[in-house]
């Protein structure tokens, strides 16, 4: 038997970029090939299936979370592979980018608590019909950490109206558990589409055993899944 | 408080530049607002 392909999923890398290299190894734990794409790129690898843009800090994150590295080359890049239907996965650093440029509707703002907050936080799967969520079951509870002083997801009553109806609230903090007051209490929120989704927990975190939960392989290797099939489509 | 300063005589066009500038970068509109003073230097 042939081994499943390993597809292409980029990750982005900006000046105070610290989760990237998690990133890289989960992916490639879970059967991916998984570059680093530094910021100054203004292309991705030509054979890429998939984006991850990192958590950790980026261009000192001045004026706003992810305001500058909107600008970066990479993220003209990432930008055109999102508009042709590429998939793009923004982690904690990397959803306040993809909020900022545009991608993702919605903006980050400092926790209500006005505190880091650093723990495992149970999530609850509101929608399974994404590229980020089809190993996992409908209503499932999932464990993945936090760690983030900026991660108050706002949207105004319009738009999360808007986005409730549309389906793209697809994960939220479990009932009580919301550690940063985010409207709706949700914690992942995808484009209109449904190719781009950012998420405030890291599901790099949680991918063995010895991180105290696997919940974050379901994530990624749904993301996997999408774009080994998005490999053979465009084969 | 973010001061900007502009090669210009122009107003309009200071100020054309610099709500330009706030709408794309220096605040997001979404969760914040802004105003602007112009002074001659």
């Amino acid at each position: 038997m042939s081994e499943a392909p390993r597809p292409t999923v980029a990750v982005v890398v900006f000046p105070g970029s610290n989760d990237d290299r998690d990133a890289q190894h989960a992916l490639e734990l879970l059967g991916a090939d998984a570059p680093r794409i530094w910021h100054t790129a203004d292309e991705l690898p030509r054979e890429t299936a998939a984006a991850v843009v990192p958590g950790g800090f980026s261009y000192g994150d001045y004026l706003r979370c992810g305001a500058i590295a909107r600008y970066s080359p990479v993220m003209g890049a990432v930008i055109d592979f999102a508009a042709r239907g590429g998939l793009v996965l923004g982690i904690c650093n990397g959803f306040q980018v993809l909020t900022e440029a545009g991608l993702l509707p919605g903006a980050l703002r400092p926790n209500a608590s006005l505190s880091f907050v650093c723990r495992d936080v149970p999530l609850v799967v509101e929608r399974t019909e994404t590229p980020f969520t089809s190993r996992c079951a409908p209503g499932q509870e999932l464990t993945i950490p936090v760690k983030h002083g900026d991660g108050c997801w706002f949207a105004d009553d319009t738009l999360l109206g808007e986005l409730e109806a549309n389906g793209q609230l697809v994960l939220r903090y479990a009932e009580g558990a919301n550690p940063n007051g985010s409207i709706g209490d949700v914690a992942g929120v995808s484009n209109e589409e449904g190719n781009v989704l950012g998420l405030m927990p890291h599901p790099e975190h949680a991918v063995e055993p010895l991180l105290g939960s696997t919940d974050g392989a379901l994530i990624l290797g749904s993301l996997i899944d999408a774009a080994r099939l998005s490999l053979a489509a465009s084969v | 408080l973010v001061d900007v300063e502009l090669a210009t005589d122009d107003r309009e066009q200071a100020l054309a530049a610099l709500e330009q500038m706030c709408e794309r970068l220096l605040a997001n509109p979404l969760i914040e607002s802004y105003s602007i003073e112009l002074a001659r230097v």
